[in-house]
Formats: C-alpha cells, sequence, structure tokens
C-alpha cells in the first residue's frame, strides 16, 4: 500500500522524533537499527523506480524495434514481395506453355504415327484378302521400311520432348522456394499488426474479431479451405447435384 | 461449329482449345474478357460460348446475362469453366441461363461429357 505524501511526512517526523529520543537516551544500537531499517526504505523506492525506469526503457525500445520493422516491411519488402508474386506467375505461366508446346508437339507425332499405321494396316487387309499385285507388293513393303523409319526417329523425337516436359517441371521448386519467403513476410506482417494492436488498439476486439469468419462477396477464384466453408461445393459431382435439383 | 473460349489466362484458353480440338471443334477462338468477348460474339456467328467467371473487366456472369439479353445472342448456348464454387454463384449462373457449369480444376472427360449434354438437349 502506497502512504500519501501526508502520510509520508508524519511518519517521517515521528521515525525523526524516535531517533533523537534513541541518541539521547544514548540507545546507540536502537537508533542504529533504526536508521538501518530508514535506509532499507529508502531502497525499496529506490527499487521501485528503478523498476519504472526499466519497463519504460522496454516499451520505448519495443516501440522503436516495431518502428523499424514495419519501415522495413513497408518500404522494401512489401513491394520486393509483389516482384517474387510476379516471379512466380512469370514461371508458372512460361512452365505451362513450354509443356503444352511439348505436348502439342507429342500429339502431332502421335497422330501421325497414328494415320500411317491405320493406313498400312488397311494395305495389310488387302495382302491377306490377296488383293495386291507384286508391283503393290512392293510398294507395300517400301511403305513399311519408310513407316518404320520414321517411327524411329518419331520416337527418339518422343523421348525428347518428354525429357523437356520433365526439365519444365523445375518451376515448382523455384517458385515454392519464393512463395515460402512470402508467407514468412506474411507472417512477420501479421506479427507487428497484433503488436501496434497490443500497444495502441483494442486486443480484446482483436481476440473476437478471429473466431469471427469473414465473408466474401461475388467472385473469390479457388477456394483453398474447402472444408471449413459450407457454402461452395468440393466438387463437380456436387455441381452437378446442385444444378439437377435445380431441374437442370 | 464456331466456338469462342473467354479466360483472362492464357495458359487456360489454351488447354481449354487443345481438350475441344481432341474432341473434334477445331474453330475455335479466343477472347480474355467478357468486355473483349462480347463484340465478337455480336459479329463472329458463333455457335458456342465457354466462359470462365472471375476475369478484370467483364466478368463471365455479367458476359452471359449480356448474351441472353441480346436478342440475336441469347439462343447461344453457354458453358461456365470457373474456379467459383460457392452454391450461390452456381444457383446465380442458372438463374442467368448458362447451360453447363464446370469447377477448375476439371477433366477432358468432364469438358467432353458436359459439352455432349449439352447438344443433346439443343438437338432433343
Amino acid at each position: 500500500m502506497k502512504l500519501s505524501d501526508k502520510d509520508q511526512l508524519e511518519q517521517t517526523i515521528s521515525q525523526t522524533r524516535e531517533l533523537l529520543e534513541h541518541l539521547e537516551n544514548d540507545e546507540i544500537e536502537d537508533a542504529q537499527e533504526l536508521i538501518d531499517s530508514l535506509a532499507r526504505g529508502g531502497d525499496e523506492d529506490l527499487f521501485v523506480e528503478i523498476g519504472k525506469l526499466t519497463r519504460r526503457l522496454h516499451e520505448a525500445l519495443t516501440t522503436f524495434h516495431l518502428d523499424s520493422r514495419i519501415t522495413s516491411i513497408a518500404a522494401s519488402e512489401i513491394p520486393d514481395a509483389k516482384d517474387r508474386l510476379n516471379y512466380v506467375i512469370e514461371r508458372t505461366e512460361e512452365a505451362a506453355n513450354k509443356t503444352m508446346d511439348k505436348v502439342e508437339h507429342c500429339n502431332q507425332l502421335a497422330d501421325v504415327i497414328a494415320k500411317d499405321s491405320q493406313d498400312l494396316l488397311g494395305e495389310f487387309q488387302k495382302l491377306y484378302r490377296r488383293e495386291l499385285s507384286p508391283g503393290d507388293f512392293r510398294q507395300l513393303c517400301k511403305r513399311i521400311e519408310s513407316h518404320l523409319e520414321k517411327n524411329k526417329n518419331s520416337a527418339d523425337d518422343l523421348h525428347s520432348q518428354l525429357s523437356e516436359v520433365l526439365l519444365a517441371q523445375d518451376y515448382q521448386d523455384l517458385t515454392g522456394q519464393v512463395i515460402r519467403q512470402v508467407i514468412t513476410l506474411v507472417h512477420d506482417v501479421e506479427e507487428s499488426m497484433v503488436n501496434v494492436i497490443k500497444m495502441f488498439g483494442n486486443i480484446d476486439r482483436y481476440q473476437a474479431a478471429k473466431g469471427e469468419s469473414t465473408k466474401a462477396e461475388g467472385a473469390e477464384g479457388p477456394i483453398v479451405n474447402k472444408d471449413k466453408r459450407d457454402d461452395v461445393v468440393s466438387g463437380q459431382d456436387e455441381v452437378d447435384d446442385l444444378l439437377s435439383s435445380l431441374g437442370f | 461449329m464456331k466456338i469462342l473460349v473467354v479466360d483472362d489466362f492464357s495458359t487456360m484458353r489454351r488447354i481449354v482449345k487443345n481438350l475441344l480440338r481432341d474432341l473434334g471443334f477445331t474453330n475455335t477462338h479466343e477472347a480474355d474478357d467478357g468486355s473483349t468477348a462480347l463484340p465478337m460474339l455480336q459479329t463472329g456467328n458463333f455457335d458456342f460460348l465457354i466462359t470462365d467467371w472471375n476475369m478484370p473487366g467483364m466478368q463471365g456472369i455479367d458476359l452471359l446475362k449480356a448474351v441472353r439479353a441480346d436478342e440475336k445472342l441469347k439462343s447461344i448456348p453457354v458453358l461456365m469453366v470457373t474456379a467459383e464454387s460457392k452454391r450461390e454463384q452456381i444457383i446465380e449462373a442458372a438463374q442467368a441461363g448458362v447451360n453447363g457449369y464446370i469447377v477448375k480444376p476439371f477433366t477432358a472427360a468432364t469438358l467432353s461429357e458436359k459439352l455432349d449434354k449439352i447438344f443433346e438437349r439443343i438437338d432433343g
């Protein structure tokens, strides 16, 4: 309990009288004890003051740290994060296009092999039905030879195209690293904001808001937490069910 | 069959065009949002529209509504291929007169099935 200034003054006066009495009565030991207890009382106040100062210093340092963190986040890390995310878009788009280039090329090769094989099978049927003249037969043999030759080259080409498709998947590693860095930044921003709320805002309102779910209006893009949402469908089957329930 | 594919991502347009080609539809054209698609539809004699929902500029749902409100275009079949998966959105699209709704990510089989279903209903 803290004494008021008036109480403090009265206490000091009575303690001084007591001390004088001890001294006048030659009670040196009692006087010494009283002086010690007075000194200890002073120490306690001193410790309280030092404690207060330490806390203020600590708060000032935290605020300073907070300020410099927020400054650096706003000034460089957020713009940097935007560049990083754009890099992710570019890399994934590039990989998708590269993969589709190769796949389209492979599809064309496969289509040619299928068509040539189909034609040759037709010729073979004629051969079985003995509808081929010796001249036709020689032609067929030549076509088979060139078909096999072409197939071998196509297979080599397919193999190298598919290897490039494989290599094009390296974007996952690169973009994954970049996205992880951005996630760390988002986490830091969240922490800084919570600190600001703790120091200057209403922490109770923050805690309450944490429990609320925000409902977005209109187009949202892909829903990443479908299992936590009850207003979205989980897949095509549910879309079909919903539409058929509407009479589609 | 002349088909317009509307999506803001060129990779997605390319995927859809490739799948359509595999299904035998080779006359495909592209637009990157509703406001580029609408004038193309009005002058291009398209038979079919495949559109995303979420695009900058004019969104797919507004394109659908604009098509249904246009005397010349209102009977063109519209298939929505989108990541939008809220029930209220699917209902909104149905009420606006969509002919099919596919949620991304989707498969070639789903696209083929929905196209067949739409053609069946139109022919039958």
